[in-house]
């Protein structure tokens, strides 16, 4: 074949190259892998880490639905369309009936029930005051031949505390028998706690399932009757100030949002009620959803009951959709396919002539919209946390590039000899990056779809705990592409400039005379560092609360000004620190010598030193190692902080195992048998005892007599065994010996910074008079020793804390005497049950709390591990963060340890020459060992330093950014968290990776250098 | 190729150089290195032309130069009359791809391909599907005897077998001109040989023109005519019966065409050394002759000098060798003994 017949090739032929140029590109890829390490490595590293991100959004998205999902029982509320309003409809139940027949037809809707209770919703409002107006069906009243109907309180404050203002009562429900099997019933019985949810309709038997505290209050068990609940519904309603006419019932006032609603209430008597099950109430986590209702069978209705109910807009159908259709991969696609649903449904006729239309209120949907709000804070602020880890994943990426470029100059010399165009030579590179690329990428996405799970079940730094939702991210095609386009697509576009850029200067080598370095821009960098440092300097100050003369608001007092510092200052001393910073680990072996210059050890290596560490690819060494230590050390500092304020955060709230508000003032031995009650009840191996309880009693004290009052909390003995003392908390967990301590608000009284400090203890005497009766004031007063300022008080609010004086008991007895302190009495004690240490307790305590509820006078008790578990989810920091936080101290720390390696093998192989010339003109093996170990080890020593204080600048730097956040999800969810973030240092891990890093360079280093002394002189001096 | 510069020289040399200087720029003391010194060669198409001389002398310098590897300071290189110091990239590039080849001592293949790939490299980049190239790179090596060996890595192959895979390589474009730094440099004798008549095969039969810089006599010997190169410049010619060893029995000297004539080392000692030469030409005989002596102490006589012992500034009085004025600091000059 003449040149000129192969060189007409036709365009099938080339597409026909297309899978043997790949082929070459892959064995390429695969044969120069070393080369291409640090580019898999960056792909490997921007994929898992923003696979990640966007997959651990997913998951969150997941986890919100599935504990939506569990928040109520009905997936939505069918109510029949009419064209004016709901009055003209039917008030035939048979009919509404039929309809729930008519929708079981369709795939979606698995159950479906009448129910009475709330008034229909007219208007999608939310937290309006449309959406306040209708109002449920209300208990009112009770009794029966057995418990206490007198200690019920059928008021509900709650519900007002943790949702729209509807209404502040106990709500009830009333469920047709269609709700007695099927996936209602199963449902419903998940919850119930005693007894069972009734299976089927039994004669004679109006059964009535009440909730925990309901049974506790009435001491009423499963099995008791109830001769009569009496019931209110809503038959009209409007604004206050005109006239309610007509109202056969009560007009009763309710403050609804912005102004008064008067409400004409009816009451309604049901009678003889079985008590068939006893459930525990449900968290108040969707307030747009009325919290834990009283549930009656329709049977205990007469069907005028019925008629009266319905007529009055109580009447709706509960449906139960097949939740296994709903998509989870997000709230968005879960909130388009119920909106999807929701339009098929009422677009359809029902009824026997399809006369009947329906209102289909999506109660899931309702719940999305609450939680996805917050799902946008929550990934807005994990997008930006992980924004350094992402940054570093493409300096390694273009570090790799560079250097794996240069690793090629030779057999691009040779292409270009045999007639290589700088196009097709960059096509050649190009797909061998790529090809490299995607297998990064792809690694990169199937280990971030694995671990998410796992970060989702973080409940601490480096601390997991399956959680009771089983999660399966994964990402849709757009997701997918997206992760793509950023690693594999920019990958390209680095690889494409860099190629150009090299091969340009290749090709033209010959005839360019001068090619000019490009000259790196020192002024930006230490300008960034500079902004960086005083970023950091600016929040150590404003944390610590001030330092010299300049006061808490820090150097900046602008908002907008001390903002922008806030949030860009963490990563210009990121970047910017290492790029100055990596200079001076690059010439780390200079100045080592100049410090050690002086020893023999180093006089046979002393020349070759002075040449060392001057070039580029060291200086990338160092700021790779600079930028990965950093960090690592952010990571660690903020993940054990984090944890620690969240610890903090539930040792605050609850104070111990256990703390049980009861219903009045209580003794130590009344409080000590109702839990023993309770543990008994519950017979669980985990606790079998009370191992220590206390109390903290509130009194007044003054700085004088006469004086304004400042609240005192008293320490009873046992505190020391019971509370969950921190060291944040107050700075002596022992106060005898006429100890005190005094709360930030309250030190005004006393002015005190150190020494002895005089307290009044007032007494209140009743005295008579000829008109009536004075209160006398009486005063004991005691020298006490003033030991420092208290930040929180276990158990107590962050206000009742810092408001307070803090005494131990035996300062309260001097002050108040004996017999006050063994007659105290309070409503709330704290107990120390078992070892939450062991994973039996945890849940054990879990157990008891729920149990507690149920004992007589018992009104709230919180465990420590339910507490611990929302912080992680709601408070101190975010859901999930400090998975995310371990993933970025994991994937620094192999990322320090595999860059140090390949840069490390990249570096010495260029050197390899060098080496090979210090042989041939009469170097020992081990001479040139301990030179490249000298010199590398410098590098790496010098850069592993200052990586670290780089990373504990970044970590009080970023600790701003995350106080911002953590405040505004405090708020958002309503979390009283008083913890101060005060950063902790992790020496004995950040120890742990650096000598692993260390013990991976030696490795390196002695594994390459051997190769290098190894390898055919005569080969690696010619072959340059 | 569009915007060549054709020179008036005449197509017949497939390759000419004129006026070629090439200086390597250098920081150290004595300054930069001057590698070519106005060299002027042509060679005609399908001769064979070898260039010898001492190791320093220029000849792998040349040969960049004269293969567009590397832009000479000042002089033109052409190619069939073509410019190569006006060719851009891309046309450079085409020159390489359709015109001239490289073999070098070192056979510098591409590592990561094995042999079939590497022969068929320099067509893929032409733009050649990979079976056409592949199809006519296994031709190549069976050719050349490495048939069974085209699955090869280069590390597997040895170092003969590694040069034969280069020219293949360099063959499978059908170039004019193969220009081969010391190509049988690596290979023992018997391979050397082989390669040798592999060339001579090609220079007869295809009519392909060498240039070779080499040391070998077989080399040179197959070449048509060998120039000498000595500290940047052909001082002379021989013909194919050189031999490395004693160039002086077939040494024709040259005078280039700026009327430069050079000396080899071993003339200017029988002459007596560097001086002034009266020369009498006569038609094609040019006699020279050492010029009489008119100043014995003229400039190139040695003179003896010592340190001066007065500082020529200040009038300072030395007592010792100080090489520098210990009152006004000027540096102490030699004068005549």
């Amino acid at each position: 074949m003449s040149m000129k017949e192969l060189d007409d090739q036709s365009v099938m032929d080339k597409l026909s190259d297309i899978p043997s140029d790949l082929s070459t590109a892959i064995r390429s890829a695969w044969r120069g892998r070393e080369r291409g390490l640090a580019v898999f490595a960056g792909v490997f590293l921007a994929s898992l880490v923003i696979t990640t991100v966007f997959a651990y959004g997913v998951g969150l998205s997941q986890s919100a639905l599935q504990r939506g999902l569990t928040d109520e029982v009905y997936d939505a509320k069918v109510d029949f369309n009419s064209e004016s309003d709901w009055t003209t409809r039917t008030n035939d139940s048979a009919e509404w009936s039929a309809v729930c027949d008519e929708l079981l037809d369709r795939e979606e809707i698995i159950d479906c029930g009448l129910v009475f209770g709330r008034q229909g919703i007219r208007l999608s409002g939310f937290f309006d005051e449309a959406f306040a107006i209708p109002q449920p069906l209300n208990a009112v009243d009770a009794d029966g031949p057995t418990g206490n109907w007198d200690g019920v309180s059928w008021d509900y404050p709650e519900a007002l505390e943790n949702g729209p203002s509807i209404n502040g009562d106990r709500i009830l429900r009333i469920v047709d028998s269609a709700h007695f099997d099927g996936e209602l019933a199963d449902r419903y019985s998940d919850r119930i706690l005693y007894g069972s949810w009734p299976e089927s309709v039994q004669p004679g038997i109006n059964p009535v399932i009440l909730p925990s505290k309901i049974a506790s209050q009435a001491e009423v068990m499963v099995n008791d009757t109830i001769t009569y609940l009496n019931l209110t519904y809503v038959t009209d309603s409007q604004p206050s100030g005109s006239e309610l006419t007509d109202c056969e019932g009560e007009v009763v006032t309710r403050v609804i949002d912005s102004g008064g609603y008067q409400f004409c209430s009816v009451t309604m008597t049901l009678r003889n009620l079985t008590i068939v099950g006893v459930y525990e109430e449900w968290p108040f986590t969707n307030p747009t959803l009325l919290f834990n209702p009283v549930i009656v069978g329709d049977m205990a209705l007469s069907e005028s009951d019925k008629t009266a109910l319905m007529a009055n807009d109580h009447g709706y159908l509960g449906v139960a959709i097949d939740r296994s259709l709903l998509p989870t991969s997000s709230t968005d696609d879960a909130a388009d396919w119920l909106e999807d649903t929701k339009k098929e449904l009422e677009g359809e006729g029902y009824g026997p002539d399809e006369e009947i239309e329906i209102r289909y209120n999506d109660l899931i949907a309702g719940s999305l919209v609450f939680f996805r709000i917050f799902l946008g804070l929550v990934q807005v602020f994990d997008y930006i946390l992980m924004i350094p880890i992402v940054i570093l994943s493409f300096a390694v990426l273009i570090y790799g590039l560079v250097l794996s470029l240069e690793q090629r100059k030779r057999e691009i010399s040779i292409h270009r000899v045999i007639g290589g165009t700088e196009r097709g030579l960059r096509g050649m590179v190009l797909r061998e990056m790529t090809a490299i690329s995607i297998a990064g990428w792809l690694l990169g996405y199937i280990v971030a779809l694995l671990s998410v799970p796992l970060i989702l079940d973080a409940v601490g730094f480096m601390s997991f705990e399956k959680g009771d939702i089983d999660l399966n991210p994964t990402l849709g095609v757009g997701y997918t592409l997206a992760v793509f386009l950023l690693t594999v697509g920019i990958a390209y576009l680095v690889a494409r400039a860099r190629t150009k850029d090299f091969l340009e200067m290749e090709i033209d080598e010959g005839v360019r005379k001068v090619t000019s370095a490009k000259k790196p821009r020192t002024w930006l960098h230490v300008l960034a560092f500079l902004i960086g440092v005083f970023a950091s300097v600016e929040s150590y100050i404003e944390t610590s609360g001030g330092w010299g003369p300049i006061g808490e608001d820090g150097i900046i007092t602008g908002f907008f000004v001390d903002s922008l510092v806030a949030l860009l200052g963490p990563f210009a001393l990121w970047i910017g620190g290492a790029l100055v910073l990596g200079r001076i680990g690059g010439a780390a072996p200079r100045i080592v010598l100049k410090i050690v210059g002086w020893s023999k050890f180093v006089a046979d290596i002393r020349r070759g030193l002075r040449s060392s560490g001057s070039n580029e690819s060291v200086d990338r060494l160092a700021v790779i190692l600079l930028l990965t230590l950093s960090i690592v050390t952010l990571a660690a500092v903020q993940g054990y902080t984090g944890t620690l304020v969240d610890e903090r955060t539930a040792s605050a709230q609850v104070g111990a195992d256990i703390q049980v508000q009861f219903e009045g003032p209580v003794s130590e031995d009344v409080a000590r048998q109702r839990v023993e009650s309770a543990i008994a009840n519950l017979g669980v191996d985990a606790i079998d005892d009370i191992d220590s309880m206390t109390s903290v009693g509130s009194t007044f004290v003054a700085a004088k007599e006469g004086g304004g009052l400042v609240p005192a909390l008293v320490l009873f003995d046992g505190h020391e065994d019971t509370l969950i003392w921190d060291e944040q908390a107050a700075p002596w967990d022992s106060y005898g010996g006429n100890t005190v301590t005094i709360g930030d608000s309250a030190r005004d009284f006393f002015e005190i910074e150190s020494g002895s400090v005089e307290i009044f203890l007032p007494t209140f005497t009743p005295v008579l008079t000829g008109s009536g009766f004075e209160i006398s004031t009486t005063y004991t007063s005691a020298n006490l020793l003033y030991i420092g300022m208290h930040e929180w008080v276990p158990g107590m609010t962050g206000a009742e804390s810092t408001q307070a004086v803090l005494m131990g008991e035996s300062t309260y007895r001097t002050l108040a005497g004996n017999a006050t302190v063994d007659g105290h009495t309070s409503p709330r004690w704290f107990f120390e049950v078992c070892d939450q240490s062991n994973d039996d307790c945890k849940d054990a305590l879990e157990r008891l709390s729920a149990e507690l509820v149920n004992i007589q006078g018992v009104s709230v008790a919180s465990d420590w591990n339910s507490a611990h578990s929302e912080v992680e989810r709601n408070g101190g920091l975010i859901f999930g963060t400090q998975g995310l936080l371990s993933l970025q101290f994991v994937v620094a720390s192999m990322a320090s340890v595999a860059s140090a390696f390949v840069f490390l093998s990249l570096v010495l192989t260029q050197r390899k020459k060098e080496l090979a010339i210090l042989q041939a003109i009469g170097a020992s093996p081990s001479q040139i060992i301990k030179l490249v170990l000298f010199e590398i080890l410098a590098i790496v020593g010098m850069s592993m330093g200052l990586g670290i204080l780089l990373g504990l600048g970044i970590a009080q730097s970023f600790n701003g950014f995350f106080d911002i956040f953590g405040f505004i999800f405090q708020i958002f969810l309503g979390s009283q968290a008083t913890v101060d973030r005060t950063l902790v240092w992790p020496w004995m891990e950040l120890a742990i990776v650096n000598a692993v890093v260390l013990v991976s360079v030696v490795a390196a280093l002695l594994m390459v250098t051997r190769r290098a002394l190894n390898s055919d002189l005569a080969v690696v001096l010619k072959g340059e | 190729m569009r915007g060549f510069h054709v020179s008036n020289q005449g197509p017949h040399y497939i390759l000419q150089a004129e006026g070629l200087y090439h200086v390597y720029e250098s920081s150290a003391l004595d300054g930069n290195v001057v590698a070519l010194r106005g060299l002027h060669v042509k060679v005609r198409s399908g001769e064979a032309v070898a260039v010898v001389g001492p190791s320093g002398s220029g000849k792998s310098t040349l040969l960049k130069c004269l293969g567009g590897l590397m832009k000479p300071s000042a002089g033109d290189v052409s190619f069939q009359g073509l410019q190569i110091n006006r060719l851009t990239g891309q046309e450079l590039v085409r020159l390489r791809q359709e015109t001239v080849s490289f073999i070098f001592q070192d056979a510098n293949l591409l590592p990561d391909l094995n042999a079939l790939d590497n022969v068929a490299q320099p067509l893929r980049h032409r733009g050649v599907s990979a079976a056409a190239s592949r199809r006519k790179a296994q031709g190549l090596l069976d050719k050349l005897g490495m048939g069974d060996r085209s699955n090869g890595m280069p590390a597997q192959l040895s170092g003969g077998e590694q040069q034969r895979v280069a020219i293949a390589r360099a063959l499978i474009t059908n170039p004019k001109l193969i220009l081969a730094d010391e190509p049988t440099g690596a290979l023992d004798p018997i391979t050397s040989r082989e390669v040798l008549s592999l060339f001579a095969k090609l220079h007869e039969e295809e009519d392909v023109a060498f240039l070779l810089v080499t040391h070998s006599r077989e080399v040179a010997s197959f070449a048509d005519r060998s120039l000498e190169l000595r500290e940047g410049r052909f001082i002379a010619q021989h013909g194919n019966d050189v031999d490395i060893a004693d160039l002086s029995s077939t040494r024709a000297l040259i005078i280039d065409e700026t009327g430069t004539l050079t000396l080899p080392p071993e003339i200017l000692t029988q002459l007596g050394g560097p001086g002034r030469f009266d020369i009498d030409p006569d038609g094609d005989t040019l006699t020279i002759s050492r010029a009489e002596e008119r100043d014995p102490d003229g400039d190139i006589a040695p003179v003896n000098l010592t340190l001066a012992a007065e500082c020529p500034a200040c009038k300072h009085l030395y007592t010792d060798d100080a090489q520098e004025c210990p009152s006004c600091g000027s540096s102490r000059p030699m004068v005549p003994a």
